[in-house]
């Protein structure tokens, strides 16, 4: 590194900059306080994150019961690919799933070339923009958000947050526990691309198909009223 | 990146006269702020939100020291590698380094328009890299040997048509004939797989550093940005030293204001957020990574009058709405930025000399302002560039005459209203008899494609003065019959 580069910065830097202790910045900053954000599109976290789910061209399943969830994920299998397999990340949430209630059988690892489906256990829901989060790690490889044709992915109805605000709290607790981790992905639809003539097309990279299956608690009428709602 | 905006004039006339562009040009006129105002509307707050962010934004800059030191401590802390570049070509000699440290053959690159400014991609092949861009925008203009038109879509100005056409003769297609757009897609996706896959570097660029934890934040539909900075053993995250910001939740919340005024969207299909190397028990991830921060006179800019153009986050808004980028298209401006934004950020980061067309380009309507997400208020910008011009003599001694014997006579109102009122009994004796002329002496290049409206019969003074004396004829009749 050009230590000269970065102290020629650094003192042009401190001409310009404000004359402040670090005590006073980070004073100044709390000051400001914090964002406003959106109204959630429709009362209730379940609703709320169904319908943004759905406007960012996601499909989505509801399950009441682990046995359910493994049933909506063999379901979306054999509909799509006439088979019973996928990938999933080494997460102890997978492992166990009773997947013999469906017959869907789970390698798990990292996606490899001619591997079509993938399964991520989401750390968290975000209403606000119906995106699901995941980090990296074993439990979740980056390959099997970005490379799969389908990418399933289970939210469990305890981990929805409101907000990013309230994400990024989650994540700290997390970093504090374990670490930061190398990578935080925010992930609300399926991968596209509007570069040719602003015509929209999925599958640009990533996956072309993004199936959101929420698994818990759930309002019986959330999944009718969500589709009304998010097409509108 | 070479240079042309000194002649920006002969480029907008060339591409007004390519009437296939010109008409995508109004499909993006029409189309990017009606997405925009849906996707603003449904935010009832978007306002009290850009003034928070705004606030935020200036308290970084205002503290720029402080908050560079604590997001390059916490970066290396998470295990980077953190370089710091005064100019474009240390930038790209930083890159180059790295590469060569790990004997690295292939670069796959996200999106970055720094690494446009620096002229990264041709200085890296020229050093033997096969560089490949990943965005399918930015990979079909590297293909075609052209540059961005667009900083959020850089190859609209292309026809599906043409983009076929140098797929047809750049890949090898056989007897596919890659109908549909959707297909076109794919041929670049398989292409682009095949390079992931073999890639020793990746290099992506950031909209965002965070001080507080030393992420940096990626922004991304496609997703081939987080390819980039996944599968390739090592990452090089290129961006300047103005994007950091103190807290994560500055960053989501300044991402509520960019995805909707870029794309119409809450949040785009990627968001992502990436703090270093690949930890212990990782299963994959880069082995090495680094950040190579770039001033290119930032600095400069943060000590000086335009600031504020410092807090652009780069949304593609003011270009979407601007009368002058939807007619000219971005390529006429000559650089990388073009627009509203381009106009104020090429002077300073190039120089006014060579560029100084484009403040110019400007019809003072104000859209850009309307909807800038930083609240920048970039028309005050445009015309502090123009005077600035003008006080440097940049502009033609005719123009800078006229200037000041306008500004002259402004200041001698007697002499302005009689002078102006002689001219206009002129020009209506020209026009009455239509209310507008044909041709007018002098303006043969705006009376050739349009009539010119004539004027009203008398100045606003002289107008004003008439109304006046009227109202004071009235009141006085009204109190004489009382
Ligand atoms: S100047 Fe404002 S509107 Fe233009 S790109 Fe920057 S942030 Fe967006």
């Amino acid at each position: 590194m050009s230590t000269s580069a970065r102290s020629d910065i650094f003192s042009r830097l401190r001409e310009v900059s404000r004359d402040a202790s670090a005590e006073q910045i980070q004073r100044e900053r709390q000051a400001l306080g914090t964002a406003v954000a959106p109204a959630p599109p429709a009362p209730g976290l379940c609703l709320g994150f169904l319908t943004n789910v759905l406007k960012n061209r996601g499909s989505v399943d509801c399950a009441s019961s682990r046995s359910e969830a493994v049933k909506a994920i063999g379901h979306h299998l054999y509909s799509h690919f006439r088979s019973h397999r996928l990938v999933a990340g080494n997460d102890p949430r997978l492992a166990a799933m009773p997947w013999r209630d469906a017959g869907v059988l789970p390698r798990f690892g990292s996606l490899e070339a001619g591997e079509p489906v993938a399964l991520s256990f989401a750390q968290l829901g975000v209403v606000e923009t119906g995106a699901i989060l995941t980090w990296t790690g074993r439990a979740n490889p980056a390959a099997n958000n970005l490379l799969p044709e389908h990418h399933i992915v289970l939210v469990d109805t305890a981990d929805l947050v409101a907000t990013m605000e309230q994400a990024w709290e989650r994540i700290t607790i997390e970093s504090e526990k374990n670490g930061r981790p190398r990578g935080i992905n925010f992930i609300a639809g399926p991968s596209s691309t509007a570069d040719i003539e602003g015509q929209l097309v999925y599958g640009a990279h990533g996956p072309r198909h993004w199936h959101v299956i929420l698994l818990g608690n759930i309002p019986a009428d959330a999944l009718a009223l969500a589709r009304s709602s998010a097409s509108v | 990146m070479e240079q042309h905006s000194d002649t920006f004039l002969e480029n907008a006339s060339a591409a007004l006269k390519n009437s296939a562009q010109a008409e995508r040009r109004d499909f993006i006129a029409l189309f990017a702020p009606l997405i925009r105002t849906a996707a603003v509307e449904g935010f009832a707050e978007f306002d009290t939100l850009r003034a928070h962010v705004k606030r935020v934004r200036q308290h970084s800059l205002d503290h720029l020291e402080y908050y560079l030191g604590k997001f390059e401590h916490e970066a290396v802390h998470n295990g980077n590698h953190v370089h710091f570049a005064r100019d474009g070509a240390e930038m790209n000699s930083i890159v180059l380094e790295i590469c060569q440290q790990h004997s690295a053959r292939r670069v796959a690159k996200g999106k970055s328009m720094v690494t446009e400014e620096t002229g990264l991609n041709s200085f890296l092949q020229r050093a033997g890299l096969q560089v490949m861009e990943t965005d399918l925008g930015e990979y079909i203009i590297q293909q075609a040997g052209e540059t961005p038109s667009h900083i959020v879509a850089p190859a609209l100005h292309k026809s599906a048509g043409e983009i076929r056409a140098l797929f047809q003769s750049k890949h090898d297609l056989g007897a596919r004939e890659l109908p549909e757009t959707v297909d076109l897609v794919s041929e670049a996706r398989q292409v682009l797989r095949e390079h992931f896959m073999k890639a020793d570097v990746g290099i992506i660029g950031a909209n965002a550093l965070i001080a507080e934890n030393g992420y940096s934040m990626l922004v991304t539909n496609e997703g081939n940005g987080d390819l980039c900075a996944n599968l390739p053993r090592v990452l090089i995250v290129c961006t300047t030293i103005d994007r950091v910001l103190p807290l994560a939740q500055d960053a989501t919340a300044m991402l509520r204001l960019l995805v909707r005024s870029a794309t119409g969207q809450a949040q785009t299909c990627y968001t992502s957020f990436y703090s270093g190397p690949r930890r212990e028990n990782d299963v994959d991830g880069p082995i090495e990574t680094h950040f190579v921060l770039l001033d290119n006179k930032r600095s400069d800019i943060l000590g000086g009058d335009y600031r504020e153009m410092l807090e652009c986050i780069r949304c593609g808004a003011c270009l979407n709405h601007c009368p002058i980028y939807t007619s000219v298209g971005g390529h006429a401006y000559g650089w990388v930025y073009p627009g509203p934004m381009g106009s104020i950020l090429t002077p300073l980061l190039t120089s006014l000399e060579q560029s100084n067309a484009l403040p110019n380009a400007c019809t003072s309507c104000g859209r850009c302002a309307e909807v800038c997400p930083a609240d920048i208020p970039l028309p005050d910008l445009l015309r502090d560039l123009r005077h600035e011009e003008t006080t440097k003599k940049l502009n033609a001694p005719r123009w800078r005459r006229g200037l000041k014997m306008h500004a002259w006579l402004a200041r001698h109102p007697p002499l302005y209203q009689a002078l102006t009122g002689m001219v206009i009994p002129v020009l209506n004796l020209f026009g009455r008899r239509r209310g507008s002329f044909k041709r007018l002496p002098l303006a043969s290049g705006w009376t050739g494609q349009r009539d010119f409206p004539a004027p009203q019969k008398g100045t606003f003074m002289q107008l004003y003065k008439a109304k006046l004396k009227r109202q004071a004829a009235q009141e006085a009749k009204r109190n004489h019959e009382h």
